[in-house]
This record gives C-alpha cells, structure tokens and sequence, in this order.
C-alpha cells in the first residue's frame, strides 16, 4: 500500500467536496443541530424553569478521570489555610487529620468520604453537594456538635430517594451521547456510496483506474474522504456541544459535568469505528452498484448496528460503560477490518467499467 | 514493442474481439478502425491493464496484460485518453492535470511547468482555474489528451482523440501527436476518422469483431482496388474501346467524353505500355492521372465483406 496515492485520491475528492457547498453546509449542520441545538433546547428550560433546592444528582456520569487537580492535594495530616476550592471533587477517600482555615468551598462535591479527627474555623461550604460522608471526632466553630462545618443554606447531607430530574438526567445524557455516535455513522452515507459509482457514472473512473492506483490505495482514499469530513464535523459538534452544556448546566451541578471518561471514550472509540463502519459499507455497495440511487438506498441499512447499540442504551438494557465501550469498539474495529478487506477482495476493476445493469 | 497474440475477450455470449494478433513496434503510430460495436475499446481497456483478456495475450515492452505486477508498471508507461474525456467537473483544468500528474509521481515543479505549458498551448491558461464543467466538449477533450500525456508516457492509447473537436483543433491535436511520435512514442489510435487514420498512422487495423485487413493505409488501398487511370485524348476514335479491351494488361475501360477511364494491376510497369500502344494508335495523349482510393473506400469495402 502507497499510502500517498491513497492520500492524493482523498486529497481530489475533499477538493471536490469542497466545491459542494450545500453538502458541505448539510455536513457540518447536522451534528450541530442534533449535538448542540438540540440538548440547549431540552435543558435550557429545565435550567431556567426549575427551581434549584440543591444540585442535580448526576451519578454515574461522573468518573474519577473527571476529578480537577486540587483533589490531589494531600489530604492527610494536612492545614490548609486561606484558599479557596472551587468545583473541586473529593470522593472514595478519607480526610483525616485535616485542618481547614479561612478557606471558602465553592460548587464542590463530597461523595462517599469518610472526615476523621479534623477541624474547620471560619470557612463557609457554599452551593456544594454532600452524599455519603460520614463526619468522626471533628471540631469546628459555629455549628453543632454532629457536623462542624461553617456551611450555607444549601448544604446537603445523604439523600435517599432521588428526584424526577435525577432519574431523567441520565437519560437525556445517554441520549445527547448516542447522538455523537450515531450522526457520524449516518453522515458519510452519502459521499461514501457516491465514491465509486458516482466516478463511474461521470466517466472519470476509466481514466483514473488507467493509473498505477491499486485497488486498496483506491478505496482507501475514497474511505478518508468520506470518513473524514464526517468525523471532523462530529468532533466540532461534540466540543461546542459540551462546554455550551457545561456552561448551562454548571448552576445546577455544581462543577463541570463534560466531558467525562465515557464521553471521552464513546467519542475516541466508538464514534470512529462506527463512521468507519458506515463508509466501508457504502463503499462496498457503490463499488459493487450501477445507478447512484441504488448505492444510497443500499446505503441507508449500514447504520442498523449503531441503532441496535443505541436503542440498547436508551432502553437500559446496555450500560455504557468505558469497559462496554472498549467492548463495542473492538466489535465495530473487527467488522471494519472484514469490511475493508471483503471490499477489496471483491473490487473488480473489469466489472465496474463494464457492467451497467 | 506491443506484442498481441490471438487476445480475445467475451461478455457472457458476446464476443468483443476474438483473435486480435498483431505487432507494434515502438515509435509508430497504429490505427484501430471498425464501426461501433467493433471491438476497439475492448482492445484498448486489455491493453490499458482495465480487463482481462478471455483468452490471448498481450505484451509491452516484454511486460504481460495478465500478470498483476506486470499490469501495474504497465500502467506507469500508458497514458490513456478514454472514449469521454471524464474530468473532475467542479474542479479547474489545473486541478485536473495535476491530480494525475501526482499518480504517475511527476516532481512538483516539473509538473507545474508541463501543466503551464501544456495549457498554454491549449489556450487555456488564463482559464486554469474555471471548473472544467462549464467548458466546451473540445476543451474538455483537449485537457482530457494533455492529462493523458502529464507524465510523458512511452505508449499512448488515443480512444477517439478529435471525435468532439472542430476542424482547428482536429488539426493541432493531429499535429500534437505527430509530434509525439516524432518523440519515439508509440501511439494506438481507435477512430472512425478515416482521413485523419489516413494522414497520421503508418498502420492500420480494420476491425469489425476480429482482425479484418492490417497494413499501411496506402497499401491496403492498392492491394484492395486495381488503380485507375485516366487518360485525356485530344479525340478518342469509337473503335478503341474494343481495341484497348483486348490489351492483357488492361480492364475495365470505358470513355467519358475525351477522357479514357481503365484499370491496370501496376501502373509503373503498365502506364508507360498504355501510353505507347496509344501513341502506337496516333492518339495524342494530353494528360495522364491516377485515382486514388482513399482509406475509406478500403475500409466501406472491408467492412461490408466482413459482414456477409
């Protein structure tokens, strides 16, 4: 494989995608209106809407990859004095022998900890969020005796019984998510099923075929030029998405929600393999069809394996885990593999040119 | 050299070309020509390494159609210009030249500088930029030629090269590749421009299916038709007709005014003995020509036998 001639096909064909302004728009606007417009118009209302009586409980879309640096600080045997953290996370730890002085804890969140042999004077806990902390032999100056922190009103201690925004936000997450996985398998179908047929219908497949172009350097570069586009504008879509929803959503979370390990994951395994997936199997068909139409109607099936995950997340039935990504990936990395291979295999140059019907 | 041996290719029950068996040494400019349906892009699109020959085979430079790594650096030495130009039509021509010209691993600036010129030549400098769609079939076939030639190719497969162009650019396209093959290239030439196979080929093969007549144009006429002569008198007496009719050498006479209109199988030998005997007859002969059967006598002539 060359991979240069394999880069100069890709190259041409982005050139000519580029003349295509209205598929190019169509490209870019699509992700943006399903991965950006769509989830501010869900949680805009309910941000504005809803009264806030203590942060959103998003667990299980937090992940301890998603912890800000100062959680590093040590945290035994320690005085901390005249600082402030701010959307800072602790959890799965325990604070022992710690002392806090003048210090402010702004939008932060403490979650199954445990505080032993500790003190706070004169600092405040404000707009932060408290779940499974269990407080030990610790001093503080004004408050009782059963938790010594100088705290606000919207302190929360251990919750049992989530609310109906808890239960519906993982949902809508899970949705926003599924979203970037699935435009980028269906936004290639076009281009891809036009690659080979297209080039065959306008009678410019001859003379490129007459080239010393291999056949794997050939639908290489027709897969790049169509995987490409369609993976930059979903990787475009997915940061303005996530910082947009992260800025609407930080009042009611406490903390920068996006993205997490999962997200992060999803976008870098899954996105990819299943917008490759998707290329390769319109390749395959434009390679392998005579009219245009039949190429994109065919075309149109290749999806099926990330409505079937999608649908399997959405129902509850898969728990998308970085494990099940990882999982799923290598699925859709392995099917990809086939496909390109079986593609080659069956690219028969003398067919291409000559059959018609 | 193009080595064809006995190259046949079926489509199902259809037989495109069967037993094409010829030899093209290198630096001559070949003709294929036959009407549609003929067998001449087939023949073609196996010697571009595009299908596979059914049965025969088929050599350049030593290089065989068949084998795989032979067809790739087949593919380096031929430059191909299609039956329809198929260009990149939202792309400029400059763009379309130097597409193919980065395939065939032609250096940046050399590519540039054949790109400029070539396009310069065409007339279509200025316009390099301009999406080729929007172009005349002419300039599309010139700039389909020119991306046949940007890696100066040692083959090059013409399927129909002025088939779109009028009379000017006929005669500069004609005139490129007589150029060409002043260069020592070697150039197949599919056509139904008989005139134009005529001026430019030193060979010719009519095809209709299968090999019909190969030979220099001039010399298939000669070897197809007896050469006619005509003869102007000062006066043709009545009875010469009958007398010249019994002269061995000599057929198909017959008079059109002052004219005498007859065949004769070689006319270096046999010219100078009409004139004798006619003179020998105290005829003053005024003027003397030969008619010459043109490429598409030959061809209308071979080919309508070819399908009886």
């Amino acid at each position: 494989m060359r991979w240069r001639n394999a880069w100069i096909v890709m190259h041409k064909d982005l050139d000519e995608f580029k003349k295509q302004k209205l598929v190019m728009g169509s490209i870019i606007a699509m992700p943006i209106v399903l991965g950006v417009v769509l989830p501010l118009v869900m949680f805009l209302p309910m941000v504005t809407i809803i009264p806030l009586e203590r942060p959103w409980d998003v667990n299980g879309l937090l992940e301890i990859g998603s912890l800000p640096d100062t959680a590093h600080i040590p945290w035994t045997n320690h005085t901390i004095e005249n600082t402030t953290f701010h959307a800072t996370v602790i959890s799965n730890t325990i604070l022992k022998n710690v002392h806090l002085s003048n210090c402010v804890i702004l939008s932060c969140i403490l979650k199954n900890t445990t505080v032993v042999d500790s003190t706070v004077q004169n600092s405040s806990l404000t707009n932060s969020y408290l779940k499974n902390v269990t407080v030990v032999r610790c001093k503080g100056t004004g408050l009782d005796g059963a938790f010594i922190l100088t705290v606000s009103s919207d302190l929360n201690f251990i919750r049992t019984k989530p609310s109906d925004i808890d239960q519906v936000l993982p949902m809508m997450f899970n949705m926003i998510l599924m979203i970037f996985i699935i435009v980028p398998a269906t936004l290639p179908t076009i281009i891809a099923s036009y690659s080979i047929v297209g080039e065959k219908n306008n009678r410019s497949l001859e003379p490129l075929l007459a080239t010393p172009t291999t056949d794997g350097e050939l639908l290489t570069g027709k897969i790049f030029s169509a995987f490409i586009p369609s993976m930059a504008s979903t990787l475009l879509a997915f940061s303005l998405g996530v910082i947009l929803l992260d800025v609407v959503l930080i009042p009611k979370v406490a903390y920068p929600l996006l993205p997490n390990l999962t997200w992060v994951l999803s976008m870098l395994l899954l996105a990819p393999t299943a917008c490759l997936m998707s290329v390769l199997a319109c390749v395959l068909v434009s390679s392998k069809v005579s009219d245009v139409r039949a190429a994109q109607q065919v075309g149109g099936f290749v999806v099926m394996p990330v409505v079937v995950l999608m649908l399997g997340v959405l129902s509850g039935f898969i728990f998308l885990s970085p494990l099940m990504i990882f999982v799923f990936a290598a699925v859709y990395g392995c099917i990809d593999l086939g496909l390109f291979y079986f593609a080659r295999a069956v690219f028969n140059r003398e067919t291409i040119l000559t059959k018609w019907a | 050299m193009i080595i064809c041996d006995g190259l046949t290719k079926t489509f199902g029950n259809v037989t495109a070309i069967q037993d094409f068996t010829v030899e093209i040494p290198d630096g001559r400019i070949f003709g294929l020509l036959g009407p549609n349906g003929a067998g001449k892009t087939t023949t073609m699109r196996m010697l571009s390494c595009l299908i596979q020959p059914t049965t025969g085979r088929a050599f350049i430079d030593s290089l065989d159609i068949r084998n795989k790594d032979d067809a790739q650096k087949i593919r380096c030495m031929i430059g191909l210009l299609p039956e329809v130009p198929g260009l990149y039509e939202t792309l400029g021509a400059y763009k379309n030249l130097d597409y193919y010209g980065q395939f065939y691993g032609v250096p940046k600036q050399q590519r540039e500088e054949s790109i400029k010129n070539t396009l310069t030549t065409l007339g279509l400098w200025d316009r390099r930029k301009e999406p080729v769609g929007g172009f005349s079939k002419g300039m599309k076939q010139k700039i389909a030629i020119a991306r046949a030639l940007i890696h100066n190719p040692k083959y090059i497969f013409l399927d129909e090269p002025t088939a779109s162009l009028d009379p000017a650019a006929s005669k500069t396209v004609r005139e490129y590749i007589l150029d060409l093959k002043s260069k020592g290239d070697t150039i197949l030439i599919n056509t139904h421009n008989l005139s134009e196979a005529e001026r430019i080929c030193d060979t010719v093969a009519l095809v209709k299916n299968r090999i019909v007549k190969v030979g220099n144009p001039k010399e298939l006429a000669h070897d197809l038709f007896a050469r006619t002569i005509t003869i102007t008198l000062q006066e043709i007496p009545s009875s010469i007709l009958k007398d010249l009719s019994a002269v061995d050498y000599v057929s198909d006479v017959h008079v059109n005014g002052n004219q005498l209109i007859l065949n004769v199988r070689h006319p270096e030998e046999d010219n100078p003995r009409v004139i004798s005997w006619l003179m020998h007859q105290g005829l003053q002969v005024q003027f003397i020509s030969e008619e010459e059967h043109s490429l598409e006598d030959v061809y209308l002539k071979l080919i309508e036998e070819a399908g009886r």
